[in-house]
């Protein structure tokens, strides 16, 4: 090697370093994400959530960001994030829990975020969004629209997803109540397991499967959209799932779902940045913006889009009508008195199936 | 479509791209070479099959192109395997790791953009035959190639003179040198075919399964197809049973679903191939299948000095 290689070498390592040292004073910001950030939905979501943050902060932060954290990496991750000087760090997935707690119990001036869950500590706190507000809205449209025969490519058994087909089928049958529509409770929503958060090849199987068994409109749950993009390949509407389907080419799609992260991202950086952070449940829908609905198909017909909307104006309110009982379970089990709504504690470990709902959970 | 007829199109549907890839590696293992880089050279099918396909909309132009790049692929693990000498497991492995790697690697940009997707190509007059007509005669065209590819298979192995050739340079390439047949040349013409053959079958998956590119996308179907091969005994029909047999487990786990009558529970159905695969190739060598396996199998052919 020559030696004008070698200083040319030796300038270019001392500029690296340069820049590192200089924005020490900047708050550092990590997020874990279970996924890849043009997975389509769910990671997707959080990636614009954190680019939201870039452009809010600009200066003031330094954000990075770890793809594809699955549990058994997610320790590693976010004790390397702890370590690298990372004051604030966000996970983003179901599994990221349980390391995520063991890494805070070891760095306690370092504030964790934790998506999803439902455990906390001193310095780790909990986010949400109130997805079944947004299930609700869709299936109440979908129920307005008439489809007494909907088929559902749900993901994992676990509480997010049960309350989610829960509020969806309590929406179709008021939609349907309120449209004229008669149906049959006992195959009204067909509901699949993937058993994974996203599977292509089961996705567009399962989509087709039920689409040959007759249903007449298909939920995607998935994190990627193939759910819809099989439905619209065999001439089925479907509804979208955490972020607009249609983006993806899915046009057959009537509306979908979207999670509206960056709301609560600036609220905790903002909190960390002034030094009133503190760990919370925050468990918001559309009262805070942390969900939004996408535009609707031409398909979808004025009048159903004004009463989903005004339905959606009431939550906006803090009027959250999702698990507003009468609701029974399959077997007609009273599950919430009528008048009453569940509670965040009933919300966070669902595990029944309401009326309506074709299928079991898996065991 | 009845329910019958549909869970025949469904195991058809889920069985062609591991017939594909099974079919190239049956050709690459007769020759006496080991290739276990089939997830790789899936993926990289998948990703510019797909890629050729959203860039120019041809179909036949973004087959052969998925299938060139597992040619290309799989003679990289020629180089090594043929060429070198060295070990076939390892370069096969590391055929796997770089293929998956490239793939989501290149792809980045690309998931989530529309590609081609190819339909359904029913025959005529077949296709309107009662109960199974739709089932079997109403496919995509590849459900058609790669029946066509095992029978050619089949035909080409056991009927043809250059079958003789391919076999008796994986039985034993030593007096297939002796004779004067072209060793070197037979493994790397049948190791380049068998990696046009998966990356076809990686094509399948994101031009006609579920069209599209995504990480992943194979998930673990290369390596099913390398089971299946011992499983089917080194044989072009056994892999088509072989194949259609994961087929039908797939189709069954999501049909059992969509039907609501669970007769076997959803988790065993769903790590069934994946245990199969694991039995198949455990055990291998206890089910006396080791016997029929091309002798000279994973060995390295040096002419003698």
């Amino acid at each position: 090697m020559s030696r004008r290689f070698l200083s040319v070498l030796c300038c270019l390592a001392i500029l690296a370093v340069l820049p590192g040292t200089a924005m020490a004073a900047k708050l550092k910001v990590a997020f874990a994400l279970v996924g890849t950030v043009n997975d389509q939905g769910w990671n997707y979501a959080h990636y614009v959530g954190i680019e939201k943050l870039k452009k809010q902060f600009g200066d003031q932060i330094e954000v990075s960001y770890t793809e594809n954290v699955g549990a058994a990496d997610a320790e590693r991750v976010f004790r390397q994030y702890a370590q690298d000087g990372y004051k604030l760090i966000f996970g983003t997935t179901f599994e990221h829990m349980d390391p995520m707690l063991q890494v805070a119990k070891d760095f306690p001036d370092v504030s964790f975020e934790h998506c999803s869950g439902y455990k906390t500590a001193p310095n780790m706190g909990n986010y949400m969004a109130r997805i079944e507000q947004g299930e609700y809205l869709v299936g109440y449209m979908a129920g307005l629209m008439g489809y007494t025969k909907v088929g559902t490519v749900a993901t994992n058994p676990i509480p997010e997803p049960i309350r989610g087909i829960n509020a969806f089928t309590h929406g179709l049958m008021r939609g349907l109540d309120e449209s004229g529509t008669k149906y049959d409770p006992a195959t009204l929503n067909t509901v699949v397991w993937l058993k994974s958060w996203r599977d292509p090849i089961g996705e567009t199987a399962m989509s087709e499967a039920l689409v040959q068994r007759g249903s007449t409109l298909i939920r995607q749950m998935a994190d990627t959209p193939d759910a819809s993009l099989a439905a619209c390949a065999k001439g089925v509407p479907a509804i979208g799932y955490g972020a607009d389907a249609v983006e993806f080419g899915a046009k057959c799609v009537l509306v979908s779902t979207i999670w509206n992260w960056g709301v609560y991202y600036e609220k905790a950086v903002k909190a960390k940045l002034d030094g009133t952070w503190k760990p919370q449940e925050w468990y918001a829908g559309f009262d805070q913006d942390a969900l939004r609905l996408s535009a609707f198909n031409e398909k979808v017909p004025a009048p159903v889009r004004e009463k989903v909307l005004a339905e959606m104006e009431k939550m906006k309110k803090g009027v959250d009508d999702s698990f507003l009982g009468p609701m029974t379970d399959q077997e007609g089990k009273v599950m919430i008195p009528a008048g009453q709504r569940a509670t965040d504690k009933e919300l966070y470990t669902m595990r029944w199936l309401s009326k309506g709902v074709n299928g079991k959970l898996p065991e | 479509m009845n329910d019958f007829a549909f869970l025949l199109s469904l195991t058809l549907k889920s069985s062609m791209a591991v017939l594909l890839a099974a079919q190239g590696e049956v050709l690459s293992e007769r020759a006496g070479v080991i290739n276990l880089g089939q997830e790789g050279m899936m993926l990289m099918g998948a990703f510019i099959g797909y890629l050729v396909g959203y860039l120019t909309g041809n179909a036949a132009l973004a087959f052969a192109a998925a299938g060139l790049v597992g040619s290309l692929l799989a003679l990289l693990h020629g180089f090594f395997a043929i060429r070198l000498g060295a070990n076939q497991l390892l370069s096969g492995i590391a055929l796997s790791i770089l293929g998956a790697g490239l793939a989501n690697f290149m792809g980045r940009g690309f998931i989530g953009k529309p590609g081609l997707r190819v339909g359904e190509w029913p025959i005529p007059v077949l296709s309107d035959l009662p109960m199974v007509g739709k089932a079997v005669f109403g496919q995509n065209a590849l459900v058609y190639v790669a029946v066509l590819v095992t029978v050619a298979m089949w035909f080409a192995l056991s009927r043809t003179r250059w079958g003789l050739t391919v076999r008796a340079c994986g039985e034993n390439p030593t007096a297939a040198d002796a004779m004067g047949a072209p060793v070197i040349r037979t493994r790397f013409t049948a190791v380049a075919l068998g990696g046009f053959l998966s990356g076809m079958a990686g094509a399948y998956l994101s031009l006609v399964f579920t069209p599209g590119w995504k990480e992943g996308i194979s998930a673990g179907q290369g390596w099913i197809a390398v089971a299946i091969v011992i499983f089917s005994g080194w044989r072009p029909l056994g892999a088509l049973a072989g194949s259609l047999f994961f087929g039908f487990l797939s189709a069954l786990q999501f049909f059992s679903q969509a039907t609501g009558n669970n007769v076997v529970p959803l988790y065993i159905l769903r790590i069934l191939p994946y245990v199969l695969t694991i039995l198949t190739l455990s055990f291998a060598a206890a089910l006396g299948r080791r016997g029929r396996a091309p002798a000279g199998l994973g060995k390295p052919f040096f002419r003698e000095h």
